[in-house]
């Protein structure tokens, strides 16, 4: 069995970057089925970052585009040399439209992973470090968010914010922010109370360092290396869930970009008639897209943190996102 | 995938025995379920023959006439419960559960004479007391309270009182003079029901059960699932031309299509798809049959704030409405261009938004009303529509009016979108042009007038005109039919300068069924009332 | 024996307590989140015909307009008193929505969970033996790509392709016009209802209704049991008396299946158990893709009527028994397994 040897030593090198170099070094060393998932994660992960980032390039039309200077495109038109994936029921391009709707996509995942790492893995830190009251609190508010329905949170979150900023990819990003929050402080709490009885964190203690310094230099840089792949799994989720707000009309609406969820609302009906192309191509951008993100996050799983080689106790692992759709 | 699973779990049985006996468990569930499956396929023949089963995406409130003010409800609720007149064979109201009601010295006071020999569902005799109890109810504080944000009060709001005359006459008493009082005779909240099985101060539940005089007794009602009907013997005019009838319910109209077309159901009313209207139309064995409709669409201004307080700025609008195309690309003819706000096929009708600013967009000439505003082009607007309320062809139809707007460089547009019920909260209050649409509650043009024009009127968008609010006036208190159809006439031309709001489009009525399905066209006129009882199977 | 029972007790007395503050938080989320968000039901239901002053009027007859700290007392109090009210859109009783709507969802996760169990901890099972072969390669890979798959998405092409190209299957609702008209509910679980009437065709005609939907929920839920389960099975694989077990001589296949293999699946119950707090949101999706009068596909048309009452009602008591199924999980864990107890 071709488990990965487990990296004790520190490699040498800048002192401030030791932990994230014992982070990482693993990834270097994954082999086997996990460095193939890894790589091949990584690679549809990438190619769809470029797809985004070189949009503007590569898209052939805007994403709510209907003409050219020759003229207005055909409405619902079988896949074409002018238009590779067809065009949909408002003329616009069907392969344009999943190009924006990549970089829609990745933007709303960016901002909410932000958002939800920013506040989810502190707040973990806090709550599994110090305990008492405010653990209490904590862990208790969280559960309530985790037991909540997480479509449901999100649309009613999508409600409120709507109001103030529209029903664009901040509201959407917000949204699912919300519902992954409790997901990062659950893991990283547990993980840190695990930590906190660890011996070098009892040294650092006897030694008389501040509480925060050692939550800093010491907790942290062990408990954010559960982070990565777990952010990476995360994104894959969080892909699904805001394809579901669109699915059901509560997403991103089509004034504000191209989104890949409501176009297959939108195709739901195009389908039924024998009209493929509007549905099946973003359906299969989505799954592509989660596939790599879900490869990556596995392949990264294994290898930064394998947890098949150590687990603080319990049978069951929560650091694995049980979310299913 | 099932099959690898049983290969599979075949090899782990021989050594756990908990395990196998768990695996085999589900898999025979699973085979069972294939095999029923495969076994019976027969699309086309699932559903009894004299029993008509009818498709619906409209939802239900409270069945109880005086809990519901939506469409859906009525269409169910139009097969059990009957009204002093209803629109029973055509666009225009006749006597129904009265044999006529007259004004009585002004239209503030209108007499009805009741019609003898009716029976309710549960056998008991019709008469004025049923009449009285039943407009009573509906503003009963108690069932207001019940029926919430669906009750159809505000149709009754000129009622005063009624009162029995006899046990086959009542009279209404009225607050202000109401030429078309019949018409309101006619709408959901005036169904009748009898005064000894319903309370007077509290709705029928959905569940419980529901007695009128019509053609159909609902005989079983599943929230959301469907209502189940069987043809009223004793019915007092013609039998319903079935001897069964359900409506079920669909949440998309994607599955109902698909319901449709294997057979499961006969017809479907009320909404599908531009798209799947089109390729229903190319299905075999399915007819799409389409008439006379009733429901419009609108883009409301807002005349009060900028920039569409300026009247040239609200005409360069109109001068853009780019209907033909809405009609042709984005509903693909299922619905037709509307020039006014009473829709074509009802007395009155003009094209008053056609005479004056043209059936197609005219760049030129909205560029010369923003010239005479003093604006900059292109102007830029906030548009206003919602996803949730009037189909998701709303995002292609706005989409469209974005499109033209901005042709020439007149105006630069943004689409802005919000859910339902936050829309309806605001409307005029925070948007300054956004979409609407409207069912007639009775299919008069009045009721595509009065709602809208009229001094605060529900849009909220500031729409005052001195010489409106009298024409309005003039139109309820006329006495002759041919002078309200006048005064509508010069209410669409005042209208039409004004451009408070702008028409878009009138809908048809659709419904596609099987091909086996009989009289269909009989029931698609402007009255906008699935008569189900006028529907067989052959 | 004895200290066992005691800290058992004690451990299931304090996880119960712990409910309490629970749903009352969530009470409060709801409540707030919902009165907070733009729109009520008035405005829902009747806006776009009637006079913003006539809705104000009825939300005043509502007591929307109140204070919202007196309609959260009002509120809470009517929830201690065990009343969850009626539905505002159509007067339904939130107890019977849970009941009736809860028993659709019911028998079609319950069929999806055993698609999802017999699929992924089969492959789960084969994967982790079979650790770094091709078997495991191709059951992560298939794994993660249905799991990858929008349950709206697989929904819509297995309707097409079995619904529509094929014809086989029914693509919605829980059974035909007729069967629904004449079956008589006692459990609301259609497949029981028909058994007990002992009507075959009507059974058939259900179980037909089911396939569609349970196995598109049950191969979605598939992806994440073949993750679980591999993981558990190599994780048992190295424990200490597995290793034992080895180095006793005994059969490799015997220790396989009989330790790694048992003990592999007692996590999958309690993610079985988890997986019920997930249920509700995919049950939103996959209920409105294949009409499925389930509680799901309820919530989410309240949701847009704003129909504070019903939404309130059915996140509360769905919430109440994920947490029950939870605590159960929970000491059913702690019976087994006393390093849990901490």
């Amino acid at each position: 069995m071709a488990v990965p040897a487990q990296v004790e030593s520190v490699p040498a090198g800048h002192k401030r970057f030791v932990g994230l170099r014992r982070a990482f070094a693993p990834i270097a060393e994954a082999r086997g089925m996990a460095r193939t998932m890894l790589w091949l994660g990584a690679a549809i992960t990438l190619g769809f970052v470029l797809v985004a980032l070189l949009a503007p390039v590569i898209a052939p039309y805007e994403f709510d585009q209907f003409r050219t200077s020759e003229g207005r495109f055909a409405q619902l038109e079988a896949p074409s040399r002018d238009h590779l994936m067809g065009t949909n029921v408002q003329s616009t391009d069907v392969l344009s439209r999943i190009i924006w709707g990549t970089q829609t996509e990745l933007k709303v995942v960016l901002i909410s992973l932000f958002f939800s790492i920013s506040i989810g893995v502190p707040l973990g830190l806090l709550s599994g470090y110090f305990g008492g009251k405010l653990d209490r609190v904590l862990v208790l508010i969280m559960d309530a968010l985790f037991v909540f329905p997480f479509l449901l949170l999100a649309i009613v979150i999508a409600f409120l914010l709507a109001d103030k900023v529209g029903q664009g990819i901040f509201t959407a990003a917000i949204a699912i922010t919300v519902v992954y929050v409790p997901l990062y402080f659950r893991v990283v709490r547990n993980h840190t109370i695990s930590i906190r009885e660890e011996p070098f964190v009892e040294a650092a203690r006897a030694l008389g360092a501040k509480p925060f310094t050692i939550v800093r230099k010491y907790v942290f840089f062990n408990v954010v290396q559960n982070v990565p792949p777990l952010a990476t799994l995360n994104a894959a989720d969080a892909i699904l869930t805001l394809t579901a707000l669109g699915f059901l009309g509560y997403g991103i609406q089509p004034s504000d970009g191209a989104e890949w969820g409501y176009d297959i609302q939108r195709a739901v009906s195009d389908a039924a008639s024998g009209i493929w192309w509007t549905g099946i191509f973003p359906g299969l951008a989505i799954v592509l897209l989660v596939t790599g993100l879900t490869l990556l996050g596995e392949g990264l799983n294994e290898t930064i943190n394998p947890v098949l080689r150590k687990r603080p106790r319990g049978p069951v692992d929560f650091s694995e996102p049980v979310e299913s759709e | 995938m099932p099959a690898r699973g049983y290969e599979k779990g075949d090899q782990m049985k021989r050594r756990s025995r908990g395990l196998r006996l768990g695996v085999l468990a589900s898999v025979v569930a699973l085979v069972v379920a294939f095999a029923a499956g495969a076994g019976q396929s027969a699309p086309g023949g699932s559903t009894q023959a004299g029993v008509l089963v009818s498709g619906t995406t409209d939802a239900i409130t409270n069945i109880d006439p005086a809990g519901n003010y939506d469409f859906g409800t009525f269409t169910l609720g139009a097969n059990v419960f009957e009204h002093l007149y209803d629109a029973r064979n055509g666009p225009k109201i006749v006597p129904s559960l009265a044999t006529g009601c007259q004004p009585r010295g002004s239209t503030r006071v209108w007499r009805c004479n009741l019609r003898r020999g009716v029976k309710f569902h549960d056998g008991s005799d019709f008469d004025s007391a049923d009449v009285k109890f039943s407009f009573d109810r509906v503003n009963n504080r108690q069932i207001l309270r019940q029926a919430a944000a669906n009750t159809p009060a505000s149709l009754l709001s000129s009622l005063r009182s009624v009162t029995t005359n006899g046990r086959y006459a009542v009279t209404f008493n009225l607050k202000n003079a109401v030429s078309t009082w019949p018409y309101f005779l006619a709408t959901g909240a005036a169904g009748i029901v009898p005064s000894d099985a319903y309370q007077g101060n509290r709705l029928q539940g959905n569940t419980q059960p529901q007695i009128g005089t019509g053609p159909f007794r609902l005989v079983r009602y599943t929230p959301g699932q469907q209502a189940v009907f069987e043809r009223f013997d004793d019915y007092w005019g013609p039998n319903a031309k079935s001897e069964g009838l359900i409506l079920r319910y669909y949440t998309r109209s994607s599955t109902m299509k698909l319901a449709l077309e294997r057979g499961e159901i006969d017809m479907a009313f009320q909404t599908f798809t531009p798209t799947e209207l089109v390729d229903l139309g190319e299905t075999r064995n399915v007819r799409v049959h389409q008439g006379q409709g009733a429901v419009i669409r609108y883009l409301v201004l807002n005349v009060e704030r900028e920039p569409f307080d300026n009247i040239n700025v609200r005409r360069a609008v109109a001068y853009l409405m780019p209907r033909q195309a809405i009609a042709s690309r984005v509903y693909r003819g299922t619905v037709r261009p509307l020039f006014s706000m009473p829709p074509a096929g009802l007395p009155g009708h003009i094209d008053a938004f056609a005479s004056r600013y043209g059936r197609t967009p005219n760049v030129a000439a909205a560029r010369r009303e923003l010239q005479a505003a003093g604006v900059t082009m292109p102007l830029a607007i906030d548009v206003w529509y919602t996803p949730t309320r009037y189909g998701a062809a709303s995002a292609d139809e706005y989409a469209e009016i974005k499109r033209s707007l901005e042709r020439g460089g007149v105006f630069r547009v943004t689409l802005k979108t919000a859910e339902w019920a936050q829309y309806s909260s605001v409307l005029g209050n925070q948007y300054n042009a956004f979409q609407l649409g409207w069912f007639p509650d009775y299919a008069d043009p009045e009721n595509y007038v009065l709602s809208f024009y009229q001094d605060g009127n529900f849009t909220e968008n500031g729409y005052s005109n001195p010489r409106m609010t009298r024409l309005l006036n003039q139109e309820q208190a006329a006495t002759t039919l041919a002078r309200r159809i006048a005064i509508i006439r010069q209410i669409q031309v005042l209208a039409a300068a004004d451009v408070p709001i702008i028409p878009v489009w009138q809908g048809n009525m659709v419904a596609p069924a099987r091909s086996n399905v009989r009289g269909i066209p009989s029931t698609l006129d402007a009255a906008f009332i699935m008569r189900y009882w006028k529907l067989s199977k052959s | 024996m004895a200290a066992k029972g005691t800290s058992l007790r004690q451990y299931l007395v304090t996880r119960l307590l712990l409910v309490i503050p629970m749903v009352l938080i969530l009470l409060t989320l709801v409540f707030l989140l919902m009165r907070v968000a733009p729109g009520d039901p008035v405005s829902a239901a009747l806006g776009g015909r009637v006079p913003q002053e006539e809705l104000d009027r009825i939300r005043d007859e509502l007591g929307f307009n109140r204070p919202i700290l007196i309609q959260y007392v009002e509120y809470l109090g009517d929830v201690v008193r065990g009343d969850f009210g009626v539905a505002t859109t159509d007067r339904r009783a939130i107890s019977d929505i849970i009941v009736e709507n809860g028993a659709a969802t019911l028998e079609l996760t319950f069929f999806a969970m055993v698609v999802a169990v017999v699929v992924g901890v089969t492959l789960g099972l084969l994967a982790g033996r079979f650790r770094d072969t091709w078997i495991d390669g191709g059951s992560r890979l298939f794994g993660i790509v249905i799991y990858a798959m929008p349950v709206f998405f697989l929904g819509l092409m297995a309707q097409l392709f079995f619904g529509s190209y094929l014809g086989w299957l029914p693509t919605s609702d829980r059974a035909s016009p007729l069967v629904d008209a004449t079956l008589e509910t006692h459990t609301h679980l259609y497949t029981i209802d028909t058994l007990i009437a002992g009507d075959w065709d009507a059974f058939v005609d259900v179980v037909k209704h089911l396939i569609l939907p349970a196995v598109t929920l049950g191969l979605v839920t598939a992806g994440v049991f073949i993750r679980l389960v591999r993981v558990n099975v190599i994780r048992t694989m190295k424990d200490d008396y597995i290793e034992a077990a080895r180095a006793r001589g005994i059969d490799e296949r015997a220790v396989v299946y009989h330790h790694a293999f048992k003990n592999a699946l007692v996590p999958v119950i309690t993610v079985v158990g988890l997986t019920v707090a997930l249920l509700l949101s995919g049950a939103i999706l996959t209920e409105t893709t294949f009409n499925w009068p389930g509680i799901g596909l309820t919530l989410f048309t309240y949701l847009g009527n704003r129909d504070y009452t019903a939404v309130q009602g059915i996140v509360i008591l769905f919430a109440l028994v994920v947490v029950f199924a939870s605590l159960i999980i929970d000491f059913v864990n702690a019976y087994i397994d006393p390093r849990i107890r901490y």
